[in-house]
């Protein structure tokens, strides 16, 4: 079967560090495309505020501790075909496409990880500047907290915070608060996301409270999720 | 355009199958039937949704809530027990409003039964389209309160119900499988306890069993369990199974012989 890339972001993704040749072997697990579309597609719909929000999709492998460098999320359908590299908390963008959703299209991975499930994931978006200022932290959180409250009826009510998370091998202490003079803050392993698997990531915690501050990144954070009470 | 039905606009998600159901032959009876079982459902961006033997409308902008107009087929009963009936198997999984998936309806003619059955003598009740509305909400992602109120079933189209119950969804005790689980009560007016359940004076002659006046209240309650096993993006096995107990005055009819009747299911759909 001839394979047809139709997602407009594939050029761009083509060329991503966790692209593999087409020829690599994919595992025989799969989640139905419409699916994971259907529980995406939520977040676009939104009509609340999401300005400092972004969503990706996250595998999430049922056997943890498993080798997922450079592992990519394969869209297979009949003629609808996608390669989508996952980033370190095994998240990427998911391509909300009509054609892969009437086909039914499967997700597959491009390497054996064994059964896997996905889900939607928020978080605050990054900034290209890596300085983030307090107030705009809490309103990210705000943003989710709003998001994950009409969702369900009981649940989160306060944002009490945000958490910060790196890559493998970061500095010890990746975040600066810029208070009058700069402290800055050590991260301690952790896990990206709720249930995540790996709980070894570096990961500062930020709790609101206090006077409106700047927060500094030595590195791109691989996530700024919310924390709520 | 409702988020509750997430999709892309303008698309469906569908599902038609089939299967077989064993089952008491009618609520109360002591004695069982297997029955093939067409499997039909579908949901539209813009909100409308088939499901079973129910169709209606998602009004609702809000994720956590779910609301709007109802209409169903109640499945009367023939005087061998016989008449459409519906079983739900739909699902959702995950966190948030993730997919829901299909309900099953059945429509079927039943042979006419052996004797010994409560219901010889006794009038046929047809099959009714009732009129009403449901509101859904989740307590938590993967916990939903249930409720919907029908009018409309029974000879004279005045029997109402109201039924509320709760889901838990999103059990996946292996890839590809979920499980959700839910109970239900349902109470139901004079009028359809009267037509189901009730024996007047002419039918009392007719059939030998004693007079029975039906009150209002409560009808029965429900537990089950569903379980989905996607073969593959397009095809799902879908099972339940469900005991239903009888409640308040049709606990005590002449009709039930059996207070607790089980049905276990099990269905292939195809989702296109």
């Amino acid at each position: 079967m001839k394979r047809r890339f139709f997602f407009s972001s594939l050029a761009i993704l083509a060329c991503a560090p966790g692209w593999q040749p087409a020829g690599a072997a994919p595992g025989d697990d799969w989640v139905a495309y419409r699916d994971a579309y259907r529980s995406m597609v939520v977040f676009e719909k939104y009509g609340g505020p999401k300005s400092l929000l972004q969503q990706h999709l996250q595998v999430l492998p049922r056997t943890p501790g498993l080798d997922t460098h450079r592992v990519v999320l394969l869209v297979a359908g009949k003629t609808s075909q996608g390669r989508f590299p996952l980033d370190a908390t095994l998240r990427t963008v998911f391509p909300l496409a009509r054609s892969a959703y009437d086909e039914n299209a499967m997700l597959q991975l491009s390497r054996p990880l064994g059964p896997f499930t996905v889900r939607p994931q928020v978080s605050l978006a990054l900034r290209p500047d890596n300085l983030y200022d307090s107030a705009e932290l809490y309103s990210g959180c705000e943003q989710a907290l709003a998001y994950a409250r009409q969702l369900a009826l009981f649940g989160a009510r306060r944002c009490t915070g945000v958490r910060f998370v790196f890559a493998k091998g970061s500095v010890a202490a990746p975040v600066t608060l810029r208070a009058g003079a700069d402290t800055a803050l050590a991260a301690a392993p952790g896990a990206p996301f709720a249930g995540d698997g790996d709980a070894s990531f570096p990961v500062v915690t930020y709790r609101f409270g206090g006077t409106r501050t700047q927060l500094a990144t030595a590195s791109v954070p691989l996530a700024i999720t919310p924390l709520f009470d | 355009m409702p988020v509750t039905n997430p999709m892309p606009d303008g698309s469906g998600d569908m599902y038609l199958g089939l299967g077989v159901v064993s089952a008491p032959r009618y609520a109360g009876a002591d004695q069982r039937r297997v029955r093939l079982l067409p499997v039909l459902q579908g949901q539209w961006s813009n909100g409308v949704f088939v499901s079973g033997m129910n169709a209606g409308w998602h009004l609702s902008r809000l994720p956590l809530l779910e609301y709007g107009p109802l209409v169903s087929l109640d499945p009367g009963r023939d005087d061998g027990g016989a008449g459409a009936s519906a079983i739900g198997i739909e699902r959702a999984v995950g966190e948030g409003n993730l997919p829901r998936l299909p309900q099953v309806a059945v429509l079927y003619n039943a042979q006419v039964l052996a004797s010994g059955n409560r219901l010889n003598g006794l009038p046929a009740i047809s099959r009714r389209l009732q009129g009403g509305a449901f509101l859904h909400v989740y307590l938590a992602p993967t916990l939903r309160l249930t409720s919907s109120a029908l009018y409309g079933a029974g000879n004279d189209h005045d029997g109402a119900t109201f039924k509320v119950g709760l889901q838990a969804m999103g059990w996946a005790p292996a890839p590809h499988h979920a499980v959700t689980f839910e109970g239900e009560v349902a109470l139901a007016n004079r009028r359809y306890n009267q037509a189901f359940f009730g024996i007047d004076n002419d039918q009392s002659v007719n059939s030998g069993n004693p007079l029975y006046e039906a009150h209002g209240g409560w009808r029965d309650a429900r537990l089950g369990a569903r379980w989905h096993w996607t073969l593959a993006p397009s095809w799902m096995l879908v099972s339940s199974v469900e005991a239903t107990r009888q409640l308040g005055a049709t606990r005590t009819s002449p009709l039930v012989l059996r207070t607790t009747g089980v049905s276990v299911s099990t269905a292939l759909a195809f989702r296109f």
